[in-house]
């Protein structure tokens, strides 16, 4: 302030503020401004990233190149296609045994490899899904197995042979290889080579007609399976261990073959399948009939099931397994796409008696082609399959989601389809030579709206169910992603844990802003918020490693605690009215509240030293069994719940139509009677209404039970010992003092002159609490349930710990669940970076995000107005 | 309220039915006592809750360091268990086990309910038995005595040993002393400890700086390879240096591995043999032994220096044995780092945004708005912080950090993955919404007079705010500031995203230059309790350490809370004249 003075002094001093002055200030006014709005920016830019994040799971597919090429017309019938890891070569098997190579960036064929079949006229072909194992029949009754062979090797630059044939800019060809010049100066080799097994005798003299066979296994014991239909009508499977001994290389091969029973009469058989484990056979005839065996007893193969699979007169257009080998799709000439599962017989909703337990049922019914589906391409590594029509629409489909990803055209009419290994790329090839090659990109085919909020049919589920399980250990695992489980996890520890913490916090707030000495209520409120500040991985290591072994182990006392806690309370009350008046005033302060403590703690030691009468009365014995269901009934409990409700009833009744015992007429007669004696009279009411509610509860109990209402199996089912209880309590120590820190707030801002009237008017504390304050202050004890609501909603490491991790859907309060956030916290640690589970857990964060938000903006918007409404009285 | 009517009772006195007659009751139900003991019942819970959680805590936190008495029980069929009592509970018997009982247990079960009581001993010698805890139900033990000859030894490795001692050698000569106490042996315990502690400083230490020159070295060769191509002159050049710079560092690390080598074979040679209490022997060298005590002869001053000297070893060394033993500093020193990282962060940002906020924006609907937004981002989980860390911060700005700078290092991230500055970043952004709105309530708490008379004195703006309105909203900033540090400092659900780890092999800091390493792991109290307590090997045998290490968070959070108390009464004093 010098220069103030200064000016005074010298009246003709420059007025104008000093430049740096206004430098500082304009500097400050640009930063602030920028850095503010910045920050705010960011801070809401966090859901935009977290959405671009999320976004490319509903972005379907797409494609992302498409080339269409012509090469010579096939010589002989084409058996199969194939394309490479690099999507670099077509490969297209022909009955002749020839191998045709076309090399898909430039068009160009490459000199062709082939299978030597020695003359022999192959009738029928099988492959295998991954790996490119071939299986071929002949017209004399052999069999052969085979690979056809492609690898892919990464060279140093220099490595493409001079001779080396060039196809275009980088790509070379040398016979049957590959030289490709990728980034880093290094070249990728690509070779093509067949190999085939000796010749089996399968069924002399009699051509084969199909023929399917499976690699699988581990890598210590690879098992193949392989199973012929001929011409005769015989099915015979064949079955193959190798032992390999991995320290000495040493192989035992074990072969056991087996001719299943004649066909049934009139069964025209046209394709065949196995599974990989080669105990469940598929026969299929033109018709869509479908036969299915089952080897498991390789000594007595059995027809398990016939059923036509196609409807109306459609003939059977394609016929084969997703990668796993449970998804059965059919494809007929009707158009129609349908994915069959085998599920135990129980489960399915029609079709003819089986005789082993099991069924097909139609899972998926996908989207009808235009046309008759003619080729089917299924993914080696997800759900994905391509299907193909006789007009050249060939559709990118999921069977999980039924979505159609992609609908493409091709150039003529398809006769083979084939999908990159890697998902990436399709290739047709058209009878007449015509190629189309796309580039697709379909990252997150498994997830749309439907499948991440809705039921979905698993694999091996045996109904539409929400499911999550994110991983597992077999390649062939169809990843389970609803959402669904998740949120009804966070909703369910939610409840609970309010359940629990609404009550205490409020009513702990009410009586400190109403009832306490402000210099108690200077104690206390820091105490409480105490709780507040105990880091969350604290409680959660308390309640799992502590709590919950200790609910487990006495459960039953802790049942009677909760309800004995208010009985004794209220005992301690009825007690306190029958003191005469000078000493009720005299303690009245903190001895009161003393005794309170004192009776929270006989309602303790009268818990566990009535546990076992209680819980042999109530539980049968033994809570744990009863609680599964094993042993008791569902009345004991149900009298319990209703306990509490029907005091309230004979509670109101006893008011409204009491007679001398209810209501004004009550009262008025306590008023005559001296203290204590109206004390114990009133106390004696209370006992009585008790009593009464609990002869009510168990009518309600006897009648309601003999309806079948139980809460077993729904709201109490089978006892972990990581459960919703322990969380919801452990959670209130979380959310207690959140909700009672507002509310008490919001009951200590009603203005004091409130207060002093109410009491001036002659209305005792208690009145002025309930009738005065409490109204006032509503919304924001409203707010304040629901910032806890919001921090219960969010809460991580408690769930983590003390949850249990399972996603289930149940209401039971002794099971655990899985929350929203715990299952983020969880996975996404180990999750790969962009890929569907990334993702997916950005979504779940979304949805968490969104959930507490909406509930917070709520709450504020409630305590604004009561902020408003309370300044204003 | 459907009673309201009858909620207007006639004041006693003035009733026709009392009459003339002295009243000696008021109306009970007027009083509501039956509800206010409901009440005042719920807030003794809350305050049960607390007191008995704090309790819980620091009872088990305090009492896992003091050192017990060892029990021998010796059960019924004639197995002996030796081991520090460490819980005693009463539990259900089941049928099963009951059956199997001799009649008169089976009667004195079924009077008590069905329960005995049965104690928990941790019996150590994890390596003898596979086990580290043992149940000893009452009516097992036959007889129960405290001998004074058995020893508790504290070892490197396999947890505690509980036994006898049954001789030491020096120098693979023995000796015939059978007390650890003994003169000589304290003094072979002394120089066992020092070669060890001469033996890791050469392994962590001198070995360690030695790798990482060579790592370096590399390093700078492969940038060069990477900038300039591996034709160039200067990578030639460089490599044939590094070469040359490998050789010499080879020779080191020869030099320095020979001596540690020769400590160690000497080292093997200063041995003790101990039995436990069933006879089976084990040798042991000398410095394995971390700390040895005869649990049942030691007087209380002995006492107190095991207990004192646990809780040094505890706030001072590295964790051993997969956490569950050896001390916590690396992740006291994590949880610091971190807090500290994240206060610088968080401070300015908070504050400016505050600021701007309050005195610069138009307050109007939209400022609202986003003031109720802000509120609200406090409320947001923490988790959906950390899932933003990890996918902006790590993957995102690190992976491109690591692109344009540290193109040698990779595939393995430098910046690309969780670490310091992007854990405090995270929980920064967590953190920041505190500071606002408790910076925010501070600033309007300055009495617009106050501004209006600096303003009317000719003082521009930012003189103003700088002057007369941020120090006067200090205390509230300082508080918010505190409490933001105390949230932070509790927080492990997104660390567990964006940088913590179990067991990170280096400090964040450190004498290697630059000294402070933002983008290594580290370790924190809190995912240290969770790790703990849920990822090993034995969570009963970790669990006293979880006690520990809680207690020692909960300190630190509590104090963090109790100086922003203090900061704020004292700033409050300070500037209580300055109202006018």
């Amino acid at each position: 302030m010098s220069e103030s003075q200064h000016s005074i002094v010298n009246r003709r001093r420059d007025r104008r503020t000093r430049r740096s002055v206004l430098l500082a200030d304009r500097i400050a006014d640009w930063t602030i401004r920028i850095g503010g709005i910045g920050v705010i920016v960011a801070v809401f830019a966090i859901i935009v990233f977290l959405a671009q994040v999320a976004a490319p799971l509903f972005g379907g597919a797409r494609v992302e190149s498409e080339r269409k090429f012509s090469t010579p017309a096939a010589t002989a019938r084409v058996l199969g296609l194939w394309v490479d890891e690099y999507k670099s070569l077509a490969l297209t098997l022909l009955a002749s045994g020839e191998v045709s190579l076309v090399h898909i960036a430039s068009g160009r064929s490459l000199p062709s490899a082939r299978f030597d079949f020695g003359g022999d006229r192959v009738t029928a072909f099988g492959r295998t899904l991954a790996d490119n194992y071939v299986s071929f029949g002949f017209a004399d009754g052999r069999v052969r197995l085979g690979r056809l062979d492609i690898s892919a090797q990464t060279l140093p630059g220099d490595a493409v042979p001079a001779h080396a044939e060039r196809l275009d800019e980088n790509n070379f060809a040398d016979g049957q290889t590959l030289y490709a010049r990728i980034a880093g100066n290094q070249v990728r080799k690509i070779s093509v080579a067949t190999r085939l097994d000796p010749a089996r005798d399968i069924a002399p003299g009699k051509a084969i007609m199909a023929i399917d066979h499976r690699r699988g296994g581990t890598a210590e014991r690879p098992s193949e399976a392989f199973v012929t239909l001929d011409e005769a009508g015989t099915v015979r499977l064949s079955r193959t261990e190798i032992r390999r001994n991995m320290l000495t290389g040493q192989e035992r091969k074990t072969v056991v073959s087996v001719e299943f029973p004649p066909l049934p009469a009139g069964a025209a058989a046209r394709r065949i399948l196995t599974n990989e484990a080669g105990d469940e056979i598929y026969l299929a005839a033109r018709d869509g009939k479908v036969l299915r065996y089952d080897a498991r007893d390789l000594g007595a193969p059995v027809l398990a099931e016939t059923r036509r699979l196609l409807t109306g007169d459609a003939t059977l257009g394609v016929f084969g397994f997703l990668n796993g080998d449970q998804s059965l799709v059919v494809g007929g000439s009707d158009g129609s796409v349908d994915v069959y599962f085998r599920l135990r017989r129980e489960n399915a909703i029609t079709g003819e008696p089986t005789t082993d337990g099991f069924a097909l049922v139609r899972a998926h019914a996908l989207e009808k082609q235009p046309a008759a589906v003619v080729a089917f391409a299924a993914s080696q590594r997800t759900k994905l399959f391509a299907t193909a029509d006789a007009r050249g629409n060939v559709w990118v489909r999921h069977s999980t989601s039924e979505q159609t990803l992609l609908r493409l055209a091709a150039a003529g009419a398809p006769e083979a389809i084939a999908l990159a290994p890697r998902d990436n790329g399709l290739i047709e090839r058209g009878d007449s030579g015509d190629f189309g090659a796309w580039d697709i990109s379909a990252p997150h085919p498994e997830t749309i709206l439907k499948t991440i909020f809705g039921k979905v049919w698993y694999e091996g589920y045996p109904a539409p169910a929400y499911t999550w399980q994110s991983s597992s250990g077999t390649d062939s695992f169809e990843p389970k992603l609803s959402l669904t489980p998740l949120i009804f996890g966070t909703f369910k520890a939610t409840l609970y844990s309010l359940l629990f913490a609404v009550p205490v916090a409020i009513l702990a707030a009410i009586y400190t802003s109403e009832f306490v000495h402000q210099s108690v209520r200077a104690v206390v409120k820091p105490t409480m918020e105490v709780m507040a500040s105990l880091p969350s991985v604290v409680l959660g290591f308390i309640a799992a490693l502590v709590l919950a072994p200790f609910v487990e182990t006495w459960i039953a006392p802790i049942i009677l605690g909760f309800l004995l806690l208010p009985l004794t309370l209220l005992g301690g009350a009825m007690a306190w009215q029958t003191l005469p008046s000078p000493l009720a005033l005299r303690f009245g302060g903190l001895p009161k509240f003393a005794l309170m403590f004192a009776a929270l703690g006989l309602g303790g030691i009268v818990a566990y030293v009535l546990a076992a009468p209680f819980e042999k009365l109530f539980f049968a014995g033994d809570f744990k069994l009863w609680a599964d269901g094993q042993i008791g009934g569902d009345r004991s409990l149900l009298a319990l719940i209703l306990w509490p409700l029907s005091f309230v009833v004979a509670w109101l009744a006893f008011e409204r139509h009491g007679g001398p015992f209810g209501g004004y007429a009550w009262r008025k007669k306590l008023r005559t009677w001296p203290r204590t004696f109206a004390g114990i009279a009133d106390g004696g009411r209370i006992i009585g209404l008790l009593i009464l509610a609990g002869l009510l509860a168990a009518g309600a109990a006897i009648g309601l039970d003999s309806l079948g209402f139980g809460p077993r199996g729904t709201l109490v089912d089978t006892y972990v010992q990581r459960n919703v209880f322990v969380v919801g309590f452990t959670m209130g120590f979380a959310v207690i003092p959140i909700i009672y820190t507002i509310a008490e707030d919001s009951l200590n801002a009603v203005p004091a002159h409130l207060r002093a009237a109410s009491l001036a008017c002659g209305a005792t504390p208690w009145q002025t609490a309930i009738r005065v304050v409490l109204p006032t202050a509503v919304s924001g004890v409203f707010a304040a349930v629901m910032i806890g609501m919001g921090r219960a909603v969010g809460e991580t490491m408690i769930v983590v710990m003390a949850a249990g991790n399972t996603p289930i859907l149940d209401l039971n309060v002794f099971s655990g669940l899985r929350a929203l956030s715990a299952n983020i916290a969880v996975e996404l640690p180990e999750a790969v970076r962009d890929g569907t589970l990334y993702r997916m857990l950005f979504l779940a964060a979304i949805v968490l995000f969104m959930m507490t938000f909406i509930v917070n903006t709520l709450a504020e918007l409630v305590r604004l107005r009561f902020r408003k409404r309370a300044a204003q009285l | 309220m459907s009673e309201a009517p009858s909620a207007i009772i006639p004041f006693p006195s003035i009733s026709p039915d009392t009459g003339a007659r002295a009243v000696r009751a008021s109306d009970l139900s007027a009083h509501g006592e039956l509800h206010l003991w409901m009440l005042g019942g719920a807030l003794a819970l809350g305050i049960a809750m607390v007191v008995g959680f704090l309790f819980l805590v620091a009872w088990n936190g305090l009492a896992t360091f003091l050192p017990r008495p060892i029990e021998v029980a010796t059960l019924a069929d004639g197995t002996r268990v030796a081991g520090e009592p460490s819980r005693t509970e009463v539990f259900r018997v089941p049928a099963d086990k009951l059956a199997t009982l001799p009649p008169d247990a089976q009667e004195r079960i079924r009077a008590n309910n069905g329960t005995a009581r049965r104690t928990i001993y941790r019996t150590g010698n994890y390596d003898i038995t596979n086990e580290d805890f043992r149940w000893v139900s009452d009516f097992e033990a036959r007889e129960r005595a405290f001998p004074r000859d058995i020893v508790f030894v504290e070892r490197l490795e396999w947890g505690p040993f509980i036994g006898r001692v049954k001789g030491l050698a020096v120098g693979g000569r023995a000796l015939d002393v059978h007390d650890l106490r003994d003169a000589r042996a304290r003094k072979a315990l002394a120089e066992a400890q020092e070669r060890l502690e001469r033996i890791r400083t050469i392994e962590r230490k001198e070995i360690g700086a030695v790798n990482h020159e060579l790592e370096r070295d590399r390093l700078a060769l492969r940038r060069e390879l990477l900038a300039s191509g591996d034709w160039s002159e200067a990578y030639r050049r460089l490599k044939a240096r590094t070469e040359a710079g490998a050789v010499a560092l080879q020779a080191r690390f020869k030099v320095l591995a020979d001596e540690a080598r020769g400590l160690k074979q000497r080292d093997e040679r200063d041995t003790v043999t101990l039995a436990d209490i069933g006879g089976a022997e084990k040798i042991l060298p000398l410095s394995a032994v971390v700390r040895a005590y005869y649990a049942n002869d030691l007087s209380w001053g002995e006492a107190a220096g095991v207990y004192l000297s646990r809780w040094l070893q505890f706030l001072t060394e590295s964790p051993r044995e997969a956490n569950t033993e050896g001390g916590v500093l690396p992740a006291v020193f994590g949880t610091f780092a971190m807090t500290i990282l994240m206060v610088i962060m968080v401070a300015p940002i908070g504050i400016v945004t505050a600021l701007y906020l309050r005195e610069y924006a138009k307050q109007g609907r939209l400022m609202a708005l986003v003031r109720i937004s802000v509120n609200n981002l406090a409320g947001v989980p923490s988790i959906v912080y950390g899932v933003f860390g990890l996918g902006f911060f790590a993957y995102l700005l690190g992976g491109n950090i690591d692109r344009l700078f540290f193109p040698e290092r990779l595939p393995n991230p430098t910046f690309g993955t969780g670490g310091l500055l992007w854990a405090s970043l995270t929980l920064a952004l967590l953190t920041v919404p505190v500071v606002i709105v408790a910076t925010e309530e501070a600033l309007a708490a300055v009495p617009r007079s106050m501004r209006e008379g600096s303003l009317a004195c000719g003082a521009s703006k930012w003189q103003t705010i700088r002057r007369i309105v941020l120090p006067r909203a200090m205390p509230g900033i300082l508080t918010g500031i505190i409490l933001a540090m105390a949230r932070g400092a509790g927080e492990v659900a997104p660390l567990m995203l964006v940088g913590v780890v179990k067991l990170a092999p280096e400090m964040p800091v450190d004498g290697i230059f630059p000294f402070v390493h933002l983008e290594r792991s580290f370790m924190h109290l809190g995912f240290h309790i969770y790790d703990v307590g849920f990822q090993s090997r034995n969570s009963e045998a970790g669990k006293p350490m979880v006690f520990v290490t809680t207690l020692l968070l909960i300190a630190l959070v509590a104090a963090m809370n109790i100086a922003a108390i203090v900061v704020r009464n004292r700033l409050k004093r300070k500037f209580a004249g300055g109202h006018f």
